[in-house]
């Protein structure tokens, strides 16, 4: 039997806008099918070791929730977030999460905040908030019967921009996504996907959650043949009425 | 010169709104913020002139501001106040406009001395300092519509500002939270808190997902010596030494507790008294409990403060019940995760068998945001599959909502989506036999949607009325 250990990196200080229901999601989709899901749930204080961790999933904060864990992040558990990263294992930043790993974050004052620094992006604050539904293409995710669509809900106040050696993850559709500039949405390195897509991302882009669960599983199991099917009429109703809502 | 200009404004818009909202409610319309909106068009400094003429008492918070409101009122009319108020939860500048200017004869005077005003926080920064209120009451802080206010912290700050604007005021504040309780630290306002006792409720402190775990000056994480519900409680800071504050007002005692009332006893500065709220849930203590700060300011006497208190029933979509075809259907408005959990904890102690119907909207009124359906515990819907048979999902986002109910553990032949409001309602019937009760828990425009609906088919009162 196969079994996945989850880590959900500050859970009582990164748990904007319904962050929580990634982790439903993919716990939900692994249970029916068997695979047995281990949730730890890691804050200030608690030691991180990434090679415990399969699939590694940080939210959102309010800034002063994330003013609250910025020592704790940069010197107990920075240097695991880059290992955790740089050897492939599955990561999922979301919102504050994924300013988090870039290098640094610039107020409106000027001031730079240094990040953890794991991936070459940046963020400036921006003037206004963006804030709205966002549907995006990614390219990983089209098939024959999937038009890659994503869609959920942007709220940030930060512009972010990508370095070299991160791809976006997406073409936005509709939204704002990663600056309102450039037309690019979240981003990709190896096995770490970033997104201001928040809260109920994974359960309403169930090919999105299964695309992680696949490659957790393709990194602790090299035999690994493939997914089971599950029942997504439910959440396919939810994901086609909004990408219909929103693009048409 | 300039004085005259504003003298001329304010007429015409008196009497543009007036004719509005009469013309508005022949129409069959509630009317309740669009002449106000105009009227603040015409003469933008309407408030600032019209505060000296009433006396004002201003409610504002995430929760419980409907119910406490309607409490007030209450305990008002047992002191033979008179008063306007914006009963219907118009509560932006422009629905406060409304109520007030209805207030005034034709020729400003005001036809009665006191408002009582349910005012959204981010309204309150700026309309609070205009209007000078005597009393405000806030009644807590939870995540709510992030989307419309940016961040929990951002609106704190809003009713902050409105409070530094207003010097004079008296403050009426909950102890138990911690971010409600620290606007009446260092201002020179007059501060009355009111809370639950040390231990009258012990719960287990939940970790994860509480709004507000770490003090608002120094971010230690708080201990907690007993907790209510969601961050609220007997919070201490361990590095800072900011802590619940003591309560003037107090829930000494919960005498009896279910699924439809609650005993209390609560102590004032003036002495004990034991109150049979009707009224279910936590949160309903909490809003009674700032409603008896009002009656002792009103220096009602504990008979009259008890008297109130027990003969207060649901307000607008709170909770209210009405007979469909001889099913007792049940209307509970939810609008963010603290108050929808509080809600389902509530329907657990219910005893009977029922259907249940999820409306949920993502109009601005509700927050275009649905994200915090998944900050709501569904997941105890499972302690009563047995007494649940179907769960319908209906509004603009019904099928966000199935999705949520799959994952919490429902399975999928119980989930029925309608999105057609009357269609809905016919279903719950006819699916439905004489004992089981129908709870239809709708968000705010929904929430407007089903009273029509219902209004139609069923001897539902105007809200306005
Ligand atoms: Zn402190």
């Amino acid at each position: 039997m196969y079994e996945l250990n989850i880590c959900h990196l500050y859970p009582d200080l990164l748990n904007l806008y319904g962050d929580r229901g990634n982790i439903i999601s993919i716990t939900k989709r692994c249970q029916w099918r068997d695979i047995e899901v281990n949730l730890t749930s890691i804050s200030i204080g608690d030691t991180f070791r990434y090679e415990d961790h399969d699939i590694i999933f940080m939210g959102g904060g309010q800034d002063y929730e994330q003013a609250i864990l910025q020592d704790d992040l940069m010197n107990d558990k920075r240097q695991g977030i880059i290992e955790a990263i740089e050897s492939g294992k599955v990561f999922l930043a979301i919102c504050g999460g994924y300013q988090l790993l870039g290098k640094y974050y610039r107020t409106n004052t000027g001031k730079e905040i240094e990040c953890i620094g794991a991936l070459n992006l940046w963020t400036h604050a921006g003037e206004t908030r963006l804030i709205g539904n966002l549907v995006f293409q990614t390219d990983f995710l089209k098939t024959q019967n999937h038009n890659g669509y994503i869609v959920g809900f942007e709220n940030h106040a930060g512009k972010t921009y990508l370095g070299e050696g991160v791809k976006p993850l997406g073409r936005v559709i509709r939204g704002f996504g990663n600056n309102g500039e450039d037309g690019f949405e979240g981003a990709v390195y190896k096995n770490t996907f970033c997104t201001y897509s928040h809260g109920s991302l994974l359960p309403k882009n169930p090919t999105f959650a299964d695309h992680l669960i696949m490659l957790a599983l393709l990194n602790k199991y090299p035999d690994f043949q493939g997914l089971a099917p599950l029942d997504d009429e439910l959440e396919n109703l939810a994901r086609n009425s909004l990408i219909k809502r929103f693009t048409e | 010169m300039k004085k005259f200009f504003i003298k001329l404004r304010i007429c015409v818009s008196i009497i543009v709104t007036k004719f509005m909202v009469y013309l508005l409610r022949l129409m069959g319309r509630g009317g309740t913020s669009l002449p106000g909106k105009i009227a603040l068009k015409i003469c933008p400094e309407l408030f600032t002139v019209l505060s000296d003429r009433f006396r004002i008492i201003m409610i504002t918070g995430t929760n419980g501001k409907t119910t406490t409101s309607r409490i007030v009122a209450g305990m008002l009319d047992k002191a033979g106040i008179k008063y306007v108020s914006n009963k219907s939860g118009a509560n932006l500048s422009s629905g406060i406009a409304t109520t007030i200017v209805s207030a005034l004869s034709l020729f400003g005077k005001p036809l009665v001395r006191t408002a009582l005003l349910e005012t959204d926080e981010a309204a309150f920064r700026t309309v609070a300092p205009m209007l000078k209120p005597e009393l405000v009451i806030v009644t807590n802080f939870f995540r709510d519509q992030l989307d419309r206010y940016g961040e929990l912290y951002t609106t704190l700050n809003n009713v902050r500002e409105g409070i530094n604007g207003s010097p004079d005021t008296k403050l009426i504040l909950n102890a138990d939270d911690s971010l409600c309780a620290s606007l009446g630290i260092g201002v020179p306002n007059q501060v009355i808190y009111f809370g639950l006792g040390d231990n009258v409720y012990p719960e287990e402190f939940i970790k994860a997902n509480t709004d507000a775990a770490f003090c608002i000056n120094c971010k230690s994480r708080y201990n907690y010596l007993s907790s209510s519900f969601g961050h609220l409680g007997h919070f201490q800071c361990p590095s800072c030494g900011y802590e619940r504050p003591e309560a003037q007002i107090e829930c000494t005692q919960i005498l009896e507790y279910d699924n439809i009332s609650s005993t209390i006893e609560i102590k004032t500065p003036s002495g004990k008294i034991t109150v049979k709220l009707a009224l279910p849930g936590l949160y309903n203590i909490y809003n009674a409990l700032a409603g008896a700060v009002i009656g002792h300011v009103l220096e009602l006497d504990e008979n009259d403060l008890a008297h109130v208190l027990e003969g207060f029933e649901c307000g607008f979509g709170r909770m209210e019940s009405l007979d469909a075809e001889g099913r007792n259907l049940r209307l509970i408005l939810v609008k963010n995760p603290t108050g929808f959990n509080q809600v389902l904890r509530y329907l657990l102690t219910q005893n009977d068998d029922c259907l249940m119907a999820f409306i949920i909207n993502d109009k601005l009124a509700d927050g275009t945001d649905i994200s915090w359906l998944w900050d709501v515990d569904f997941e105890i819907l499972s302690f009563m599959m047995n007494k649940v048979r179907k769960f319908f999902v209906s509004g603009i986002r019904a099928e966000d909502m199935a999705v949520r109910l799959k994952y919490a553990g429902i399975p999928t032949d119980r989930i029925f989506i309608e999105h057609d409001g009357e269609k809905l309602i016919n279903k719950m019937i006819e699916s439905s036999n004489e004992k089981e009760a129908l709870y239809v828990l709708p968000t705010y425009t929904a929430m407007l949607d089903i009273r029509e609906t219902l209004k139609e088919r069923f001897n539902l009162r105007e809200f306005w009325e």
